[in-house]
């Protein structure tokens, strides 16, 4: 059955759903590590409207048209890095518990083993890094992980690893003393995080 | 509200919210320096490939 052009076939998610798919995949993206040249030329094109989602792209097309990849690195350094921590630690762990490798990283790592997500072994970080959740729910929507996930089980999964401390995190972002080109990445997730409570609850 | 319903009404907000996220927001695949980003796997295949991959041909 087609809704105005969303078709949903059983393997290949609908439109829209595609499209939080690309945010999140946008998100993990830029939290896994700095943007390189290519990046930021392709950032600088991107426009949004209103809302506050689209305001936060189009203040990333700004910054991103002004930015250097070796700015860009040192921002990112600054802020996740720095000498055994940077100004921020984007781990649900440390949200949650205020400490690392806690409780929530160990559910975490319960429902990956649940649901098949297998983690790399050449990653040093922790699963509950931000980015790394990111890049679970957009798998967990385009069945990266051998099939798609019905909404009521990314809403389980959203509501556990992201809903709880995402927000927060993407707030601070948004506001740490070291965010230039991360600033609107804060206000994209922000706003992102806002519209995956809203539409999950629309969904009961 | 009947299931169908809901769902319906999820997937008109995610489109309405969705106009604000452009469908160029995919970042182009960088190429093999992208270690970072390469963080899960999934049933023995690079996880990050097949997402990019997959991000590669949902662009329109």
């Amino acid at each position: 059955m087609s809704q105005l052009g969303t078709t949903a076939t059983a393997d290949q998610p609908a439109e829209e759903e595609r499209l939080r798919a690309e945010l999140y995949g946008l998100l993990s993206r830029l939290l896994s590590g700095p943007p390189k040249a290519g990046d930021l030329k392709h950032l600088a094109g991107l426009t949004g409207d209103s809302s506050d989602l689209g305001q936060g792209i189009a203040a990333l097309a700004r910054v991103a048209a002004i930015t250097s990849p070796k700015a860009a690195e040192r921002e990112y350094n600054a802020l996740f890095i720095g000498l055994g921590r940077g100004e921020l630690l984007p781990y649900g762990s440390y949200y949650l518990t205020g400490f690392l490798n806690e409780k929530p990283l160990a559910l975490l790592r319960d429902h990956m083993t649940k649901l098949g997500i297998k983690r790399d072994k050449s990653v040093k970080e922790p699963e509950d890094h931000i980015a790394t959740v990111c890049e679970m729910m957009a798998g967990l929507i385009t069945g990266a992980y051998g099939h798609s996930l019905s909404v009521a089980d990314q809403e389980a999964f959203f509501n556990t690893h992201l809903a709880v401390w995402a927000g927060h995190f993407f707030a601070d972002l948004e506001g740490a003393e070291g965010s230039l080109f991360y600033a609107p990445v804060g206000k994209i997730g922000r706003a992102f995080i806002e519209i995956e409570i809203e539409a999950f609850r629309m969904e009961n | 509200m009947k299931k169908s319903e809901a769902g319906q009404s999820r997937r008109d907000f995610l489109k309405l919210a969705g106009t604000a996220a452009p469908a160029a927001a995919v970042l182009s695949v960088a190429g093999a320096d992208d270690a970072e980003a390469a963080e899960m796997s999934g049933e023995g295949l690079r996880k990050t490939e097949h997402v990019k991959q997959y991000l590669e041909s949902a662009r329109f």
